[in-house]
């Protein structure tokens, strides 16, 4: 929040070395406007609807089965009296996790001015915003009585005399922080969409469209006047969201660290909830745009340089992670503690030890690969890592839910848990909303800012 | 009211800019510049002052701080105070989540709100286009149009030799 | 603490027509019919139209004995329960009670603290019997030929089968054991009616042995009267006394005052080739195989002769006899025990073999304990049953001498080895008529079904034990057209009479002479007594004669049976089937109770179903794993059952729980396990309850249904120790972060005595009666779903033969630093000002983070809808079964939590009986329903913050610790150390 953050037109950060070009050839400034809105201009190809066929399949799944859990009760579910929450706050967890990229990218990048940002942000954000969507389905539909989920928010005025909502309870400030990260997320993304509306709307032949474009566009002009506001708002919101974004996965870390179970009683949570979320973001963001720029024919703004340097992020992060799992191991055994020793044994040798491995494979292993420029540039290569990686940072939500649960002190009330067709049917679902969200956005608004394209391309 | 402007268009950002310069050199009061991205340099050269809108964020932040602290310690110590898990009704260090979370989204709300009442945008509102294309590839520069004759070609005669693909004059309302 | 009514008869004598008997009629009778339908809360309205139904009934004759709510308001206070005082017809220990009763409806049993015997405990089985009244299998009324009809039609169609009375064709009633003098007064009755009236007992866990060896032994075939109270060391072969065995309620009363008796406290043996509560409870247990009972039975005499320099038994030396148990040091150092205690020992054999209760006999008799721990005098009236009979009578039904059956209480078809052929022979008999109270697998095979009332809406009365009377009295009108059989009985010797008089004037006739005329006369002894409940009045001691038994022979004749049996052992397998009687399942007769289906055995932790437990030696062996199903195969029959690998359990044993496999018990009960009855033999007349078996696997695996799967404590301290003269140390209070909140008037807390805590799981059944908790069926069990708001952990020590197990009962702790209530987001569960963690239904929203975050795991979620939903058909699912909810408690809706409030509707009731009375509470005023039903008084239940209570002194004290103390959470429930004894160990 220097005075450097407060001159826009300050120059190109030192980090990256000026010869990297975050743009291929030099594309004039209508070349990149035709360039980006094909995409929401062209009938779309087979390969989309292939996808969105897929992906909407899921959704009617997922409503079915909701409907169905709604009847039913969630005991259709494989939960029990030994272990609580399984898929349900696996699934938020990792859908929270997955919103982390996005407001990384758009807001520490801006903040830390890498160019690099302004091809993928637009997606990275709208990613963001569809994956805290499909996180906040969970804290709803996981409760016995979904009917009174709105218990929950402290709202007023209140029938049930001056009673309150908890707030020494971490699912209360899940409430607000999610609320917060989704709704300055939402504006962040929108104000920066609206220069690119404009566009849009200067663009529109049909009336519906120029219709829609002018009420979204708000009736901006270019004016340079609001743009110096504009660029102001934007490094505002950018500090604001930063330590937001880290307060966000750290509280929903508290969920676990806060009670006194062993496997969640742990100080180093917030941390290592926070790397482990951007890790899983980033692997997030990989697979999207890896499959968006070969689709959308996007090579020339999503460059493999861009690729390389989320690879470099994956890299970071991952190592991370690993370091906070060999952390926990060595407190368990450092702390002399039974319970906390007997926990860890149990996550490597107990009936789901598999799922350690799985994770430990996935997560601390795979993106090892990226310490090779090779890797790092192989298309091939960074797809299958940023699936593994997802993968991975899913099972490790379900090793420290689930694990932690099953065996806790008295060993009377010790249990398993085994999925029902209804956690894996929803967990499908629920992806398959995420995905049919993201092939919609990229068909309706423009995924790579062009306005910022411009800047970066005529500097 | 309405009024009348000049109006140059440029296809690049360098000859803009260097009218600007110009324009300003020559006296030239400039209305204002449309681009389709913030040209660096640009606020210099017209010398726009620096927004006051973090200001807002700070005052809307302090509040947001202040009503989540009142609003947990007045709900929790004095509505209702119940024992929960034994611990003191006014358990600040579990107040804190709330307390930032309401400070982040009360000073973002605050800022941009702020932003566009400034701006003067809302939705629908019918936008005024300095040239077709500023939101493309065209920057346009928007002067006063002059009252008397003399100087009349003075800001026409400028543009064009810095390099303007059109110039022409134009009514509009500010 | 609740307005304890004398008699449902107070009020009749100000009701019009005094003599005649005043019950609270829970139901109009216009309502008794199949299609009964109405829910709890329609109950108090039905009510209402009772009185015009009861006009309509009234109309009919008789009239019914019974008046409606709105008349009766004198007694009925809306909102207050009442407790009346009757006898429990669970089984033949006849324990007395005292049943709440809450607008018109008995809905909690509970035990009648003025009773000398059980002193207010109850068992499981008693706890749950209330919920059989509403049982739908119940049969609405009486069904001649399978077809319904009326009372005076079904007499009709009796009298004339019967044909008169005066030729000498047999009648003869088969029946359980039956403990009420009147109805055995009346039986005398009919043998003046029917010339050749014949009364044959039966019992399907009998003790015939035992009270032949009385015979034998001291001229009287009785069943003594044990007193555990007064032992010092106690030697149980092969008798569950503290489960199942007898009259466990008043047993393990006695056992845990000598348990609680300090430097007096008593050493317990016990012998048993299957792990039962008596012997998970034993400072020393042996696991001694079926066979090798006697053998056992013969070295322990032999060693405490040697010691006594008392005669050996001829032509055999000690030394042999020692050999012929694998126990020779147990036996010598039990011996050393006995002897010293002589005269303050006790060994008790629920052993099948004649010759081994000789043996026992002998050894009480050697060591001077008949008329001291085994009262001969004032015997046991209990298990009259006779082994033989049951086989003779099926000859003479065969050979057609047999003109009438009446059966009472029992069902040979189901729990006889010659079940079939019983069955076979009843054609044979011109009438056969039943009492059962539903279509069993004996009743379904009868001409005439009679259906007799359920106890609680019958009168009678019982003498468990000689000089100890009690009487029953009903607490509802019939709910059905049933009739007691007392009075179908002497309907057909035309000698009509209702059965309330006909106890009555027994009680005046036989019993009030011999008391002290009390002031009132008669009729203030019987008021006196209805409201007591249970009255001793003394009578002559039976005659008997010193120890004259044949013990050599029986010595002999065991050291032979013996050897035969080990060259058997030798080739042949060598395994011995074992059956046992479980506390849940019994010998079957509650089998369509769903609370005891659901009940986890004590010692296994299952619910719904028994199973083949075999040693995990043997299991290794076999190659079998829990849930493997295996085959039983004995001379008479096969059987297939999954394993279950049960510490403990003598290797060469299977032991295999009777009171499964029923197949016309009900909707709850049918195809539940497996039935084990017809394995065991009948041997010369007497039954045998286990006999040599061959074991296989069959490759296929069942899903059994845990309450609990692992039972190590894994090193941590949950379930502790107090040495015997271990010294005293200092126990430090932890410290605390926060300030001691300001509490209410009380601070309520609980005390669990591990020592004293058998594990008989009667008061996991009276939380679950007094709570309304739902019955959720094997499939949710098996997903760990179980609802049981007050459980019995089970862990084990050691392993193999000697490993001991420890019953830990576990329910929400009520910490004071409770970690569920902080992480709920809605403020749903607080600790009230009175120390309780409350839960509120209605503002949770079913995070689940509570429970979670429960570090005892011991709340409880409504995965679904467990009422009135179909998916459920248990009782809740039933209107008359949802009769039996108490309307004190809420019923929880889906997607709640629950778990133990320490039965605070229970201590607002005390509160308001404590302000009615213009006094402030005293310690007692309030018990849990979990405290009230426990046979032992391991739970105590109190105010801590009354230094003087019973609970504050308890936790005060040496021996009380918390669970999990490590962890901050400040519980409100303590326990205390179970006390181990050097010799166990």
């Amino acid at each position: 929040m220097s005075t450097g953050a407060m001159e826009p037109t300050a120059g190109t950060g030192p980090e990256i070395a000026p010869a990297t070009r975050w743009i291929e050839g030099t594309p004039s400034l209508h070349r990149i406007t035709t360039d980006i809105s094909r995409p929401m201009e062209a009938k779309p190809g087979r390969g989309w609807w292939i996808c969105f066929g897929i992906a909407g399949a899921a959704v009617l799944n997922l409503l079915g089965m909701v409907t169905y859990l709604f009847a039913k009760g969630i005991g259709i579910w494989g939960l029990n009296n030994a272990v609580g929450w399984a898929f349900d706050i696996t699934n938020f967890v990792f859908w929270i996790g997955i919103g982390h990229a996005g407001t990384l990218i758009s807001a520490i990048l801006l903040l830390f001015r890498q160019k690099w940002r302004t091809s993928i942000n637009r997606s990275a954000e709208a990613m963001t915003i569809f994956a805290v969507m499909c996180a906040g389905l969970f804290p709803l539909i996981h409760m016995g009585r979904p009917w009174d989920a709105f218990f929950i928010f402290p709202y007023f005025p209140n029938q049930r005399g001056p009673l309150w909502v908890n707030f020494r309870s971490p699912l209360v400030w899940d409430v607000f922080a999610i609320s917060t990260y989704f709704t300055i997320s939402l504006v962040f993304w929108y104000l920066g969409m609206i220069p690119d509306l404009a566009t849009l709307r200067d663009r529109a032949v049909s009336g519906i469209k120029k219709f829609v474009f002018r009420i979204l566009s708000m009736g901006w002009n270019g004016s340079q006047r609001t743009w110096s506001r504009y660029e102001i708002v934007s490094l505002v919101l950018a500090a604001l969201a930063t330590p937001l974004v880290l307060s966000v996965h750290s509280i929903v870390s508290t969920d676990f660290a806060t009670s006194l179970l062993p496997g969640w009683h742990t100080t180093i949570f917030p941390p290592y909830f926070v790397a482990g979320a951007i890790y899983s973001g980033f692997g997030m963001v990989l697979t999207l745009l890896i499959i968006t720029r070969q689709t959308m024919h996007l090579e020339r703004y999503i460059t493999t340089n861009h690729l390389e340097a989320m690879a470099k992020v994956t890299l970071l992060t991952g190592s991370l992670v690993g370091y906070a799992y060999a952390t926990e191991f060595f407190n368990a055994w450092y702390s002399g503690n039974v319970y906390e020793r007997f926990h860890f044994i149990n996550r490597a040798t107990g009936p789901y030890a598999w799922c350690f491995y799985l994770m430990v494979l996935c997560n601390v292993l795979t993106p090892q690969i990226f310490w090779w420029k090779r890797a790092r540039r192989s298309i091939p290569l960074l797809f299958i890592a940023s699936i593994l990686v997802n993968v991975g940072m899913w099972f490790e939500r379900f090793v420290i839910i689930v694990v932690s649960l099953h065996r806790a002190f008295l060993p009377s009330g010790w249990g398993m848990f085994y999925p029902t067709v209804f956690d894996v049917g929803i967990l499908i679902g629920v992806f398959g909303l995420f995905f049919s969200l993201f092939l919609l956005f990229i068909r309706a608004l423009p995924m790579i800012a062009m306005w910022e394209v411009k800047g970066v391309a005529n500097d | 009211m309405t009024d009348r402007f000049v109006v140059g268009s440029f296809g690049e950002p360098g000859t803009m800019l260097a009218a600007v310069d110009a324009l300003r050199g020559a006296g030239v009061a400039i209305h204002d510049v449309f681009a389709p991205y913030p040209v660096h340099g640009l606020d210099q050269a017209m010398g726009i002052r620096r927004s006051r809108l973090p200001l807002v964020t700070l005052l809307a932040g302090l509040g947001g701080l202040c009503f989540a602290l009142a609003f947990q310690y007045y709900t929790a110590v004095f509505d209702w105070p119940l024992d929960v898990g034994g611990k003191p009704e006014n358990s600040t260090l579990a107040f804190v989540p709330v307390c930032f979370e309401l400070t982040v989204l009360i000073g973002g709300l605050g800022t941009v709100g702020a932003f566009l009442l400034r701006a003067r945008l809302f939705p629908g509102k019918r936008e005024q286009l300095a040239a077709l294309g500023v939101t493309n590839n065209v920057f346009a520069i928007v002067t006063y149009a002059p009252r008397d004759a003399n100087d009349d070609e003075l800001a026409r005669r400028i543009m064009l030799e810095n390099g303007a693909d059109e110039v022409e004059e134009r009514e509009g309302s500010t | 603490m609740t307005n304890r009514r004398p008699s449902c008869e107070e009020a009749a004598h100000a009701a019009p027509g005094g003599g005649e008997p005043l019950v609270q009629i829970g139901l109009p009778t216009g309502t008794r019919s199949t299609g009964f339908d109405a829910t709890r809360r329609d109950v108090l309205s039905l009510m209402g139209f009772s009185l015009g139904a009861l006009g309509v009934a009234g109309c009919r004759a008789p009239v019914q004995h019974a008046v409606p709510l709105p008349t009766a308001s004198v007694e009925m206070v809306p909102g207050v329960p009442n407790l009346y005082a009757t006898t429990c017809g669970g089984c033949s220990a006849a324990c007395a009670l005292v049943v709440k009763q809450r607008d018109g409806r008995p809905i909690k049993i509970e035990g009648n603290e003025s009773s000398p015997l059980t002193g207010g405990g109850t068992c499981a089985a008693g706890q749950a019997s209330v919920l059989s009244l509403y049982d739908d299998a119940r049969l609405r009324g009486p069904s001649w030929l399978g077809n319904p009809v009326s009372w005076p039609e079904m007499d009709r169609h009796i009298r004339t089968a019967l044909g008169g009375h005066s030729d000498a064709r047999e009648v003869v009633l088969l029946s359980q054991t039956i403990t009420s003098p009147s109805t055995r007064a009346v039986l005398e009755d009919l043998r003046a009616v029917f010339p050749k009236f014949r009364h044959v007992v039966y019992d399907p866990m009998s003790l015939a042995p035992l009270r032949a060896a009385n015979r034998l032994c001291h001229g009287v075939a009785v069943i003594p009267h044990y007193r555990f109270d007064r032992a010092r060391v106690v030697v149980g072969l092969e008798a569950d006394f503290l489960g199942t065995w007898l009259a466990p309620v008043e047993f393990a009363r006695q056992w845990a005052q000598r348990r609680k008796a300090g430097a007096e406290r008593a050493f317990h043996v016990q012998c048993e080739a299957g792990l039962s509560v008596t012997g998970s409870n034993a400072d020393l247990r042996l696991a001694v195989a079926p066979s090798d009972l006697g053998r056992f039975a013969v070295a322990l005499l032999a060693a405490v002769a040697r010691r006594l320099g008392d005669e050996q038994p001829a032509g055999l030396d000690a030394s042999a006899l020692a050999q012929e148990t694998t126990h020779a040091a147990a036996v010598d150092r039990i011996a050393a025990e006995l002897v010293r205690s002589r005269g303050e020992s006790l060994v008790v054999s629920g052993s099948d073999d004649v010759a081994t209760q000789i043996v026992v006999a002998r050894l009480n008799a050697q060591l001077g304990n008949i008329g001291k721990t085994v009262d001969l005098e004032r015997p046991s009236w209990q298990r009259q049953g006779d082994d033989a009979a049951l086989p003779a009578l099926i000859n003479d039904m065969n050979r057609g001498a047999v003109h009438a059956l009446m059966i009472w209480g029992a069902n040979p078809v189901y729990d006889h080895p010659d079940g079939a052929a019983f069955r076979a022979a009843l054609a044979k008999v011109a009438l056969t008529i039943s009492f059962a109270d539903r279509r069993d697998e004996t009743s379904a095979h009868v001409h005439a079904v009679c259906p007799d009332h359920h106890f609680l809406e019958a009168w009678g009365d019982a003498e468990p034990v000689a000089g100890q009377f009690s009487l029953r009295q009903p607490l509802i009108a019939p709910l059905h057209d049933t009739r007691a059989a007392v009075e179908s009985m002497l309907a057909w010797a035309d000698r009509p009479a209702d059965h309330r008089s006909v106890v009555r004037d027994f009680w005046r006739r036989a019993l009030y002479g011999r008391t002290t005329p009390a002031p009132g006369g008669f009729e203030d002894f019987w008021e006196r007594t209805l409201e007591r409940g249970v009255v001793e009045i003394p009578r002559p001691p039976v005659a008997t004669h010193p120890f004259a038994g044949d013990w050599e022979g029986a010595v002999r004749d065991i050291i032979s049976r013996g050897r035969a049996n080990r060259s058997g052992a030798e080739h042949g397998g060598g395994y011995e089937l074992a059956l046992l009687e479980t506390v849940g399942a019994r010998d079957g007769r509650h089998a369509n109770n769903p609370w005891l289906q659901e009940l986890p055995d004590p010692m296994t932790r299952l619910t719904w179903g028994n199973v083949a437990c075999v040693a995990p030696e043997t299991a290794a062996a076999l190659g079998v794993a829990t849930g493997d199903v295996v085959s039983l195969t004995t001379e008479i029959g096969k059987l297939e059952l999954p394993a279950f690998v049960q510490a403990g359990q003598q290797r060469r044993t299977i032991s295999v729980a009777v009171g499964y496999g029923r197949w016309a018990a009900g909707k709850a009960g049918d195809g539940v396990g497996a039935n084990v009855f017809p394995l065991a033999r009948v041997e010369n007349g007497a039954r045998r309850y286990w006999a040599r078996v061959a074991i296989a696997k069959t490759g296929r695996r069942a899903r059994l249904a845990p309450a609990q799967t692992h039972f190590s404590m894994e090193g941590r301290e949950i379930v502790q120790f107090e040495h015997v003269n271990e010294h005293e140390h200092e126990h430090e209070k932890l410290p605390d972060l926060w300030r001691e909140r300001l509490r209410g008037a009380h601070a309520w807390g609980m005390s669990i005595d591990l020592d004293a805590c058998t594990g008989c799981s009667a008061c996991v059944v009276a939380c679950q009666a007094e709570n309304n908790i739902p019955v959720v069926g094997a499939e949710q069990v098996r997903k760990s779903r179980i609802m049981h708001w007050m459980r019995i952990d089970r862990y084990f020590e050691g392993d193999g033969e000697d490993a001991r197990s420890l019953h830990q009962p576990m329910m929400c702790q009520h910490c004071q630093h409770a970690p569920c209530e902080t992480v709920c987001p809605v403020l749903a569960t607080t600790t009230s000002s009175e120390g309780i963690n409350q839960q509120v239904y209605n503002r949770c929203i079913g995070t689940r983070y509570c429970a979670n975050n429960c570090p005892y795991k011991v709340r409880r979620f409504n995965w679904h809808n467990f009422t009135a939903n179909d998916d459920f058909p248990y009782n809740m699912q039933s209107p008359l079964g949802r009769l039996v909810l108490n309307p004190d408690v809420t019923v929880r809706s889906r997607g709640v939590m629950e778990k133990c409030n320490l039965c605070v509707q229970r201590i607002q009731l005390g509160k308001n009986q404590a302000v009615l009375q213009r006094r402030p509470m005293a310690d007692g005023d309030v018990a849990t329903a979990c405290q009230q039903a426990c046979p032992t008084g391991a739970i105590v239940f109190g105010d801590r913050g009354d230094p003087d209570s019973r609970v504050s002194k308890l936790l005060a004290g040496q021996r009380a610790y918390n669970v999990l103390e490590e962890l901050g959470t400040r519980p409100n429930v303590g326990y205390l150390k179970r006390i181990a004894r050097k010799e166990s160990t």
